[in-house]
């Protein structure tokens, strides 16, 4: 630099000292990762898509079943999750690929040498991400059974009874399947590679079973009604034991009964099962992160 | 440019690329490990068939005839050869229409041997429960050539998604989306309109895995349409030729070059 560009930049008023602390640290990672996140087009479309399509089937379920008698329009509020938690699945798994597909993980782990935390400030920016696409479905999630509800003059009391455990659960289920989106991302790095595997084991793996199930039932002809199923049947436990069938428990009230065969995890239970679908992923992508070549 | 040579270039593309042959090793495990499990728990005297079992694992293989597709549909935009294709084959059509070629070759092997190795895995299973498979019936039969022709308009299904939509993420959950999860979630709200929306969908494909007594069952508790077998195999092929259709219009008439990789 020349002796006037040395003076300007010092003699400036607006010329600001130099950071004092150097190198990656935490707040300058999750700044990085944050500003990846939202600039990447998928996020602002799976998110529109999330909450469009909770509305859209909430809307679409609290009207099939106004017709009933027993009405309830809150009980309908767990059914309008069903096509958003794969959008908010994509999100997740597009947020963690992201620095593989183009190249741009070699531009961050040289900037980040220690690796984990970059893995971290994903999963803390997916949380903030997710929570708020979760909130702001919740809120499409109430408004689409509204009109129902008013239709058949049913005050909507959100503070009654289980309503705010249902939609506490219902906001952990969603970002609960961006975080799992992320994970298994973060460990498989390949888009349409990470988009299976995450698709096949939360949704098509279940439907799998399903199939199972049915053709292991034993014909029903002739059991008397008064026997209670209370052994644990292993198609129906491992059924109850899968990342979308814990996720759902999660909205379900603890007084209402699993399925049967299966174990009641109940609601704090389904959450720790989901966790734990959650975590394994993660665990192996910074174990794979840490111990591996990068390339 | 011939069309011979439009159809050799996508065939060596198709088999010069790694991840075909996981993807159609993949399926085939898939549906023999479904075939499998489900012979484990199956029981005499259940009401089910030697070929409903065999033919059980579609339901897990048909992510991998979608993704087949999708990867034959997408190929050229992530990998950013478009401009050289569409270079040299400038009439772009050929190319769409051979790469629909390979993946029916593709998508045919890959049902094939699926079929063979589920029959092969459940062959003790089958005979212990009593389960014959009766393959000098012809309803016997129609299971297993339904088996193929979904498995192959599945893969089309997923070459049309990933033609039309360029990005092989959207395809394959459009693809999942409107076989698999539109499906079961318009299933757990049973009424006529949701029914008759059912009947629509390319998920109604599976009534060509059914045999004729389960089709009976289905349609009986179908609120909507009474499709059958030749209504839902219509249904199916129609949802193939719109999405391709639909991809060889915005293939004519798009920019190639500009296929962003977000």
């Amino acid at each position: 630099m020349t002796a006037a560009a040395t003076d300007r930049a010092t003699s400036s008023p607006t010329s600001r000292p130099a950071p004092t602390t150097k190198g990656p640290t935490v707040l300058r990672v999750v700044a990085s990762e944050w500003s990846k996140l939202v600039s990447l087009r998928s996020t602002a479309w799976t998110a529109a898509v999330t909450v469009g399509l909770t509305w859209v089937t909430a809307y679409l379920s609290a009207n099939a079943s106004s017709g009933d008698p027993g009405f309830e329009p809150l009980s309908s509020l767990s059914q309008g999750l069903v096509l958003s938690q794969l959008s908010m699945l994509v999100l997740g798994v597009l947020a963690g690929t992201g620095d593989f597909r183009a190249g741009g993980f070699r531009t961050t782990f040289t900037a980040v040498p220690r690796r984990l935390p970059v893995l971290m400030a994903k999963v803390l920016v997916t949380t903030l991400v997710g929570g708020v696409v979760a909130v702001v479905s919740l809120a499409a999630l109430v408004l689409g059974v509204l009109p129902a509800a008013r239709s058949r003059d049913i005050p909507l009391d959100l503070t009654a009874q289980w309503t705010p455990q249902v939609l506490l659960g219902s906001g952990l289920l969603l970002l609960g399947m961006a975080l799992l989106g992320l994970a298994v991302g973060s460990l498989v790095r390949r888009t349409v590679l990470a988009v299976t595997v995450a698709l096949a084991l939360v949704f098509v793996l279940p439907v799998g079973f399903v199939l199972a199930a049915d053709l292991a039932s034993p014909p029903q002809v002739g059991v008397s009604t008064e026997t209670v199923v209370t052994e644990l049947d292993p198609v129906s436990t491992v059924m109850e034991l899968m990342p979308s069938n814990a996720a759902y428990r999660m909205t379900t009230t603890p007084d209402s009964a699993g399925p049967d065969g299966a174990p009641d995890l109940g609601p704090v239970g389904g959450g720790l099962v989901f966790a734990a679908w959650i975590l394994l992923p993660l665990v192996a992508a910074g174990i794979r992160l840490r111990t591996r070549d990068l390339t | 440019m011939t069309f011979a040579r439009v159809v050799a270039a996508e065939g060596t593309r198709l088999a010069s690329v790694r991840s075909t042959g996981w993807t159609a090793l993949a399926t085939v495990a898939a549906a023999a490990s479904v075939a499998l499990g489900l012979g484990l728990f199956v029981q005499t005297g259940d009401g089910t068939s030697g070929t409903a079992l065999v033919v059980s694992g579609a339901v897990v293989a048909q992510l991998g005839a979608l993704v087949l597709g999708v990867l034959v549909g997408t190929a050229d935009y992530t990998w950013g050869t478009a401009t050289t294709t569409y270079t040299a084959v400038p009439r772009r059509l050929p190319v769409l229409a051979a790469q629909a070629l390979v993946v029916v070759a593709a998508a045919l092997v890959t049902a094939m041997l699926a079929l063979a190795a589920s029959i092969l895995v459940t062959a003790a299973q089958r005979d212990t429960a009593g389960l014959p498979l009766a393959l000098a019936e012809a309803s016997s039969w129609r299971p297993l050539a339904g088996f193929a022709v979904y498995i192959v308009c599945v893969a089309l299904l997923g070459l049309g998604a990933g033609s039309l939509l360029r990005h092989p993420a959207a395809a394959l959950v459009s693809g999942i989306g409107l076989l698999l999860v539109l499906d079961s979630a318009l299933a757990a709200n049973p009424g006529r309109i949701c029914d008759t929306v059912r009947s629509l969908l390319p998920g109604v494909g599976t009534r060509l895995l059914q045999d004729d007594a389960q089709v009976a069952a289905t349609e009986a508790a179908n609120l909507g349409p009474t499709l059958g077998v030749g209504g839902a195999a219509l249904v199916l092929l129609g949802w193939v030729v719109v999405v391709l259709l639909a991809a060889a219009v915005r293939l004519r008439h798009s920019d190639v070059t500009m296929a962003a990789r977000q």
